[in-house]
């Protein structure tokens, strides 16, 4: 890492020294490591296995273990296994998802919330990432994206805590409303799916606004220009040229937004209220509430997953059936 | 026509910005005000809870923990991330896809389930909830986003490049270290910032990961449930500016060190 | 085959996928060569090359160097260096760490590196810029550099991966000439690819044309040029006309043949035609002579001009050769021959040693 930097201080590279071995000719004929690098690259093969085995190792136990011990879990009759009980495999865990409304309902409700959030911001988006790519000097536009991704670093509770304040009875839109003298008494906005909505939006907007920037960035002027002398309309040439070779970078947007959207926990407790609660809220009361219901939050967790996953995943194929029509 | 359009996408992005900074203005406005009730109008302004948070020793240690998890959770991130990125990068073999699906698995998980998938391993590999569990998650859930910028960068240096180190006498790696290494420098420092900041920033997998020790968001969560004060702006107000001012530099210190090489 | 070559390149075949690239090469390099792998893209010189650098491994076959099998040896352990296409340089160090990248491996002192690198630089004029970084070096200054690199180590063998390729032309000439003057300053061995003929032909000991993994012709300029064996390095190389006859029979070493009528008599090296087969004859432009009357020795044949196109120092003269049913043979001649000659036929002599006959 250094070697650079010290480059500057030592352009010939042998620090000034007359004599003895440098500190890269010292490493490679001290004996280990000779053997060692011997023992690498004895063949090609080798060399390969001993790149690719930590990785592989890592991706496996680290990535795909904690998936896979949630659905084994998910699949158990009691977690963790008391001394003595045999451990048995059951289905109870999924089939206590259909039983009951205070169960299912949340988990609509989070797919809704989710699909109808990840609309907002694109729409929101959108144009702000048009106007970025489109209509801001390349100088510019990196100022004005910087701009925007600042209050990006902050964190989520942060932020969840910033629109509470906005939205509050006696928040900063209240007072403004008021002192147009629009209403008399305070909107009750915080605790209801608008106050999360808005929370939400805000969280994740950041993840829609850079797929559509760089896809926006990357179709060139010409096309547009080639439309409108054919003589296409302002709007004929946003549907007809743009909207469809931006398909791609609004795909993955939304896939992304609806991914993370799903997973919130912090911000719908906090904006939410009684009749807002999301999946991710059933969910954590399987690890929090006294009794230890772990299996039966696994096998929750799991269908939250594999729906979303199931969703993005038609959503996606949609997407480039569109993008296929449109272009092909 | 024309005209009308560029007027209406600049009110769209000015709006959005009020949007983005409006909300954090005001908290941090609300830090300021010399009241203990959250709310508008403010009528007078104090210093007061900043005193109160540097002089308060558990708000100042969680500071100190939630930096430490960040940094040393950004340390194994990078290394892990690295590797993951060399070989993805360098060498296409079969199951290449599978592996690379893998390595970004983590990034794709919703924030919740990724909180207890990790809860219920860390139990079953025997971490106790704590500073290692989090460490651990974090490090987890990050490495993903190294690979990326790692790869991205790595996939620009010339194949030439190593292969000139090695024919000049570089084992696979001597070569690394002198050559490909220094070449990651910007993306690695990069990656190391956005790391920190997530893990800095993080909630769900503290909070679940967690022992009797808050992390920063962590305990901001629990304050704001047991109710609102300008205490809590305060300290969410320091939070901001550390998170901001890091993010600002890495913004700055990587677009120089990107013009610096290419 | 040489006696105690440097390079031994023993029945390599190399396939990637479905293609391939070598087809069992054999081949000895001498040392003290200027040797050079000329073939359009995709001909197997550039495999031949990583083969021999160690980057690319043959799947049958075997690479000797100064007597040891290297077949399997990494490059890291070969006494090889190379000059790369786009020259490699490290654009983090200076010209001298660059230089001393490979002689700090080889465990060498300070000192000694220190010595080494002045020895270098000064050999190659790079005295100035040793402090500097690649990207503040021009074009054919970074060339120099890379080849210091490669030089420094002392390599036995050193390769050169289309190294001008990346020059403009005028700079290429004067580069050409002193890479040349440097491999006989230092007579070291050099494994030169190429698809640019010219070069080839400028620099080069002895040149070996590659063709789809095969070798098509090996051996000096002139060779090549004047009695090209095939028709892919009659065409690969220079400008040429292509005369195609039956052939009729043999007269001592010439071959006889049928050209429209024309009796013609040609020389064949790489093949031997028999009598009745349709075969084809290189004629390089030069090689024809015009003549007022018809040429006591040699072929003849009586041409009409056709057009003639400037070229600067000499002219290239199309004409037509009525008896022949009116095919054109196209020579080249200086600039006043090629204004003296006007609207009658005029007589064409040329030897029958300068017609190559091709192998199809």
């Amino acid at each position: 890492m250094s070697s650079d930097a010290s480059a500057r201080k030592d352009p010939s590279g042998l620090a000034g020294q007359p004599g003895g071995l440098t500190a890269w000719g010292r490493l490679v004929a001290w004996g280990p490591y000779r053997a060692l690098a011997d023992f690498t690259t004895a063949s090609p093969r080798r060399q390969f296995v001993i790149l690719a085995a930590f990785p592989i190792l890592w991706v496996l136990t680290q990535h795909l273990g904690p998936m896979l011990q949630m659905l084994r879990v998910s699949l158990t009759d009691a977690y963790p296994v008391a001394q003595g009980v045999e451990q048995s495999f059951t289905l109870d865990n999924y089939l206590r998802f259909f039983g009951d409304r205070i169960f299912w309902m949340p988990f609509f409700r989070t797919l809704a919330f989710a699909g109808v959030f990840t609309f907002c911001t694109l729409i929101l988006t959108y144009p702000v990432a048009y106007f970025l790519a489109r209509h801001v000097s390349r100088r510019n536009q990196m100022l004005m994206l910087l701009l925007l991704l600042v209050p990006f670093w902050v964190g989520e509770i942060v932020r969840t805590y910033a629109i509470m304040i906005l939205l509050g009875n006696t928040g900063a839109v209240n007072l403004v409303l008021k002192w147009l003298g629009l209403i008399d008494r305070p909107i009750p906005f915080m605790y209801t799916s608008f106050s999360m909505g808005v929370g939400i939006v805000y969280l994740t907007a950041l993840y829609m606004l850079l797929p559509l920037y760089s896809a926006l960035e990357k179709l060139p002027k010409s096309y547009n220009e080639a439309a409108a002398d054919l003589g296409a309309g302002a709007w004929t040439r946003f549907r007809r040229v743009t909207l469809p070779l931006t398909l791609e970078g609004i795909s993955s947007g939304c896939t992304l937004v609806f991914l993370i959207s799903t997973g919130f926990y912090a911000t719908p407790v906090l904006l939410g209220g009684p009749s807002t609660t999301v999946f991710a809220e059933t969910i954590a009361g399987f690890f929090h509430v006294a009794g230890d219901e772990w299996p039966t939050g696994a096998a929750f967790a799991t269908i939250m997953f594999l729906a979303a996953l199931l969703i993005t995943g038609v959503f996606q194929r949609v997407m480039r059936g569109l993008r296929k029509g449109d272009t092909g | 026509m024309i005209r009308g359009n560029r007027i209406f996408l600049s009110c769209a992005y000015w709006a959005f910005v009020l949007y983005v900074f409006v909300p954090l203005i005001l908290m941090v406005m609300m830090g300021f005000k010399d009241s203990k009730f959250i709310g508008f109008p403010i009528r007078s302004w104090t210093l007061d809870w900043y005193s109160g948070v540097f002089a308060d020793a558990e708000v100042l240690s969680t500071f100190g923990y939630s930096i430490a998890i960040a940094v040393l959770s950004t340390i194994a991130s990078v290394v892990v991330g690295t590797w993951i990125a060399v070989l993805l990068e360098r060498s296409r073999f079969k199951g290449w896809g599978v592996m690379f699906g893998l390595t970004v698995l983590p990034a794709l998980v919703p924030g919740i389930i990724s909180a207890i998938a990790f809860r219920i391993y860390a139990r079953y590999l025997g971490i106790e909830p704590g500073m290692g569990a989090i460490i651990w998650a974090h490090a987890v859930h990050n490495v993903p986003f190294v690979v990326l910028v790692v790869m991205a960068r790595l996939s620009t240096l010339p194949k030439s490049q190593i292969e000139a180190a090695r024919d000049l006498g570089a084992d696979p790696l001597v070569a690394f270290l002198r050559i490909t290494l220094p070449y990651l420098v910007p993306a690695i420092l990069g990656a190391s910032i956005f790391c920190l900041l997530l893990s800095f920033d993080d909630f769900v997998r503290s909070f679940f990961l967690g022992g009797y020790d808050p992390t920063l968001p962590v305990l901001i969560f629990a304050k704001l449930k047991s109710g609102m004060s300008p205490e809590i702006n305060a300290i969410a107000t320091v939070a901001l500016v550390l998170t901001a001012a890091i993010g600002i530099w890495a913004e700055r210190f990587t677009r120089r060190a990107n013009k610096d090489t290419n | 085959m040489t006696q105690d070559p440097l390079v031994r390149i023993d029945q390599i075949t190399k396939t990637f996928g479905e293609t391939v690239a070598l087809e069992n090469l054999t081949l000895d390099i001498a040392r003290g060569e200027f040797v050079t792998f000329l073939g359009p893209s995709g001909c197997g010189k550039s495999t031949t090359l990583r083969i021999l650098g160690g980057f690319e491994q043959p799947d049958s076959g075997r690479v000797i160097l100064d007597g040891t099998d290297v077949t399997r040896q990494p490059p890291e352990k070969r006494h090889v260096n190379m000059v790369f296409q786009d020259y490699a340089l490290f654009p983090h160090m200076t010209v001298r760490q660059n230089i001393s990248f490979a002689l700090e491996l080889k465990g060498m002192d300070r000192a000694a590196i220190r010595a080494r690198q002045d020895e270098i630089m000064d050999f190659l004029e790079l005295g100035a810029y040793g402090d500097r970084y690649p990207g503040q070096l021009s074009g054919g200054q970074r060339q120099r550099v890379a080849l210091a690199r490669a030089l420094a180590p002392d390599p036995a063998l050193l390769l050169l991966d289309e190294p001008l390729a990346a020059l403009d032309a005028k700079l290429r000439g004067q580069v050409q000439q002193e890479l040349k003057s440097i491999q006989r300053r230092t007579h070291k061995t050099f494994f030169f690819v190429t698809h640019d003929q010219e070069e080839a032909l400028t620099m080069s000991d002895r040149i070996v044309v590659m063709n789809d993994g095969r070798v098509e012709q090996d051996g000096t300029p002139e060779e090549l040029y004047f009695h090209p064996t095939s028709r892919f390095v009659a065409e690969f190389i220079g400008e040429t006309n292509l005369i195609s006859g039956e052939m009729r029979g043999r007269e001592g070493d010439a071959v006889v043949m049928d050209w429209f009528g024309q009796t013609l008599r040609g020389h064949a090296s790489g093949t031997t035609p028999r009598p009745g087969e349709t075969i084809t004859a290189s004629l390089r432009l030069e090689k024809l002579g015009f003549h007022n009357a018809r040429p006591e020795t040699g072929n003849a044949v009586q041409g009409r001009v056709v057009r003639k196109t400037f070229l600067g120092s000499r002219m290239a003269v199309d004409l037509a050769v009525e008896e022949a049913q009116g095919a054109t043979l196209r020579a080249f001649v200086d600039a006043e021959t090629g204004q003296a000659v006007g609207s009658d036929p005029v007589w064409l002599g040329w030897d029958s040693d300068s017609m190559a006959v091709l192998r199809d």
